[in-house]
């Protein structure tokens, strides 16, 4: 008897820890809740006030772009633009305003729609000249940032306006108002991916494209539309950084990209398509804020955290290609006994 | 082995997990000879042909092998190499962006005293080479800019330059025009006077016959017979190849009423997918009626795939016109198509069928996304209930409809699939290979499934390379060969000796 029921709690206890282990966020999850109590045994500052603040700031500027990489890594695909988009985008918001003095809204709908453009000129080229995705978003990473630097001549524009300013800079609640932006953003495109025909069918595009075209996708549209959704969450990335900064500044988000495309993966999030939710992204984005974060509050050289990061993400993808093949070994083994 | 033999295989066994591919199989091949086997799809040639080049390793098989009467134990592609054997396969493999040159000396580059490769060299020995071809290519040409045919004298040559004492050709003229076809006869007896031996697979028997010293057939993992050149007698080797099938499997096809026209297409041509100067439907036109189950009959290459492809918009064509209840219609996408009530299954499950990544849920209902949709989200208690209803009707055998569709049996992968595109709103469908690769007890279900549709009224073709399997299931039979259709036959008049003869085009 008393075996008995130990064995339903052992076995409660397992399946649980098995729920956990095959979300496609599990990579994440557990690492960052570990990681988090670790740091504040060692330093009970983390989990102030102030310093989760701060992190969920950071988070919210990684996660805006990430959530539309996200799209474009599930279809298959990769933007290496969103770093030069954020700048392009932080630059144009800046000139409507400043130097051309167009309302705040009209500036920020105007900015938007140029990263929409952006978006469309990368799934456009992909598409009709069969460019890989890779090159194309990286001759677009050199090109948007090439007119940010001609424009500019390198030099920042400001001041930009209070009221933008106010954007970013003033919390709603004693919260960065870029976490409720995140919060919104992330809550749609969990709709969208999970709920709607064209979420379904981002999945299926990254998941085997020829499948989808001869079910009856447009797998062009779909393509089409990740890219211009990415453009334009890259771009109002660069809006607030512009808000927060109070200037646009011609260097800003060199290198995003890359931070973007690792909360992505260290989300769970899979480079060979079909594969990737927005709550492990957002929980990848948060992690890596903590990560450099915490390495901050604990006095650890700044070089050291690149080594971090990268060793991090490299796991990460080690943990996502040891539950693949374990799943297609598991269906061979199946077949095979059935066979 | 008698001393004027090169090869000896003998009482070769392969097994691979639930199914026997060669049981106790024996063959030799004598010096300067050309030997051709022949047997339906799945009878083993290919299997045996890959445990001679190597591709199945010593030791995955049991029997053993004797070139020029030394036993060996062939481990690998290369060791088949250095031992003498080369093998051309039937699927072009080349490196498109290298030069001809370097196709040819792949691996075998001569080097120079600093141990660089000798570029001149290799530049005068794959010339040379292509010169015992009869084929005038510069070297230095890139293999891209080379058409099919070309591409495959590369390979050829790149087997010859090896000095192989046994060459193994497979499918080798499918991609090969009726000169080449000859040019590549006329370099085969060319080799046969120099001693090397050749094992030459195809299902074009006109050019089995008119090339062989020799024919062996297999059936069912067994050789069955063997025929000296004075010997061939067509009907006998199909009667061979063919044997005795069961026809148990098969449904009753019931007495149905065959309505009006439901599609016609007019004129269609469709580009060969390897060769740019080919079409490899020149000019085909057809009817399907209400009910009706058309078999198209061809051999592999022969175009009844691209033409399903092309009628389903996933491939473009040349031109044609498409006719559906006698109206025009413009299809030139899969959305499009199934929108007009077209639905396809593909003979490549893996490839274009299923989607990886995703469940059994999500798999069925690809084609039917917009259709469940509301206004905005997905209707997920519909999408439920059709995938309950499927999975009942179909009998898909799955733990859940949440299971990812790669933990499911090809037969149930294929139930799937075919349900996918009975959801859709369907007047006629097209299948390719339906039952390729999955169990018989599946096989069976997928008959009777095609049984009940075609008694609902809806129209089918259907493309097998089981003609047993075509003969059971369909009303009338079209028969495609050389990009034209060759002949038209009823029920009465379809039998599978008719069906090679035809297809052949002997």
């Amino acid at each position: 008897m008393e075996k008995n029921a130990q064995n339903s709690i052992w076995n409660k206890a397992r399946q649980f820890l098995f729920n956990i282990w095959y979300m496609n966020e599990s990579g994440i999850i557990i690492p960052t809740i570990i990681f988090g109590f670790l740091v504040y045994l060692v330093n009970p500052v983390f989990l102030s006030k102030i310093n989760v603040t701060n992190i969920l700031r950071s988070t919210g500027f990684t996660l805006i772009s990430a959530i539309g990489m996200t799209l474009v890594l599930i279809s298959g695909g990769i933007d290496l633009s969103v770093g030069s988009v954020l700048g392009l985008g932080g630059m144009f918001v800046g000139i409507f305003m400043v130097n051309l003095g167009i309302p705040i809204w009209l500036s920020i709908l105007l900015t938007l729609l140029i990263g929409l453009f952006v978006g469309f000129l990368n799934g456009f080229t992909i598409i009709k000249f069969k460019i890989p995705p890779m090159i194309m978003t990286l001759g677009m990473m050199y090109m948007a940032r090439g007119i940010v630097y001609t424009r500019t001549k390198g030099l920042p524009i400001y001041p930009m306006p209070d009221a933008f300013q106010a954007i970013e800079q003033v919390n709603l609640f004693g919260v960065p108002k870029i976490v409720f932006i995140c919060l919104i953003l992330s809550a749609i495109f969990h709709v969208i991916l999970t709920s709607t025909a064209f979420g379904r069918s981002i999945y299926a595009v990254g998941g085997n494209i020829s499948t989808a075209k001869l079910s009856g996708i447009n797998t062009e549209r779909v393509i089409l539309l990740v890219y211009m959704i990415n453009g334009m969450m890259a771009s109002l990335t660069g809006i607030m950084m512009a808000s927060r900064l109070g200037s646009a500044q011609p260097s800003s988000g060199t290198g995003n990209e890359m931070n973007v495309i690792a909360a992505c993966i260290i989300g769970g999030t899979s480079t060979f398509g079909g594969r990737g939710t927005i709550l492990g992204t957002a929980i990848g984005a948060l992690f890596m804020s903590m990560l450099s974060n915490s390495m901050t509050l604990l006095r650890v050289d700044v070089y050291y955290q690149n080594l971090a990061i990268g060793a991090v993400l490299v796991f990460a993808v080690i943990l996502d290609q040891y539950k693949r093949t374990m799943a297609e070994s598991g269906a061979r083994n199946k077949s095979h006994s059935k066979a | 082995m008698k001393p004027s033999d090169i090869l000896s295989m003998e009482h070769v066994t392969k097994r691979f997990p639930g199914v026997t591919a060669l049981d106790d199989v024996s063959i030799e091949l004598k010096k300067g000879e050309i030997l051709s086997i022949c047997g339906e799809n799945g009878a083993g040639k290919s299997t045996l042909m890959k445990i001679l080049a190597g591709d199945y390793a010593h030791g995955t098989y049991d029997g053993e092998i004797y070139v020029n009467g030394v036993k060996e134990k062939i481990t690998s592609t290369g060791y088949a190499e250095k031992i003498g054997i080369a093998m051309i396969y039937q699927e072009i493999n080349v490196e498109l962006d290298m030069s001809v040159a370097e196709n040819i000396m792949l691996g075998i580059m001569p080097k120079n005293q600093f141990g660089l490769i000798d570029w001149k060299k290799a530049r005068e020995i794959s010339a040379e080479t292509l010169k015992t071809l009869h084929v005038d290519i510069d070297p230095d040409m890139t293999m891209r800019n080379l058409n099919a045919s070309m591409q495959q004298l590369v390979c050829i040559a790149r087997a010859l330059v090896r000095n192989p004492k046994i060459l193994i050709l497979d499918e080798p003229t499918s991609a090969l025009t009726e000169t080449e076809t000859k040019n590549l006869f006329d370099i085969l007896y060319q080799l046969r006077e120099t001693d090397i031996s050749c094992i030459y697979i195809s299902h074009k028997l006109d050019e089995v016959f008119q090339i062989s010293d020799r024919v062996i057939v297999m059936r069912d993992s067994h050789v069955i017979s063997e025929f000296d050149r004075s010997e061939i007698d067509p009907n006998k080797i199909i009667n061979d190849m063919i044997g005795r099938h069961l026809n148990a499997l098969y449904p009753y096809m019931g007495d149905r009423i065959i309505g009006e026209e439901v599609l016609r297409i007019e004129n269609f041509a469709i580009q060969h997918p390897y060769s740019s100067e080919k079409e490899i439907i020149k000019d085909v036109s057809l009817t399907v009626k209400k009910g009706e189950v058309v078999g198209l009959v061809g051999l592999v290459g022969s175009g009844r795939s691209e033409l399903l492809r092309a009628v389903y918009g996933a491939l473009p064509k040349k031109k044609g016109k498409t006719f559906i209840n006698g109206k025009e219609v413009f299809i030139n996408s899969p959305e499009n198509a199934i929108a007009n009530g077209i639905g396809f299954l593909t003979e490549d499950r893996k490839k274009d069928g299923i989607v990886g990544t995703m469940n059994v849920k999500e798999n069925l209902t690809l084609s039917i996304l917009d259709k469940l949709t509301g206004r905005i989200f997905l209707n997920k208690t519909e999408e439920q209930e059709k995938v309950d209803l499927y999975f009942e009707k179909i009998n898909i055998k799955a733990p859940s409809p949440k299971t990812n569709i790669l933990h499911l049996s090809g037969g149930n992968q294929q139930k799937v699939v075919l349900s996918k595109s009975l959801m859709t709103d369907m007047k006629l469908l097209l299948l390719d290979e339906p039952t390729r690769g999955i169990d018989i007890g599946s096989k069976s279900e997928i008959y009777r499934i095609i049984a009940n549709l075609a008694e609902s009224g809806l129209s089918l073709i259907m493309i097998s390379s089981e003609y047993q399997e075509l003969i059971s299931m369909c009303d009338r039979f079209i028969v495609i060969g050389n990009g034209y259709i060759v002949a038209e036959l009823s029920k009465e008049e379809a039998s599978e000796a008719e069906f090679i003869r035809l297809a052949s085009c002997i």
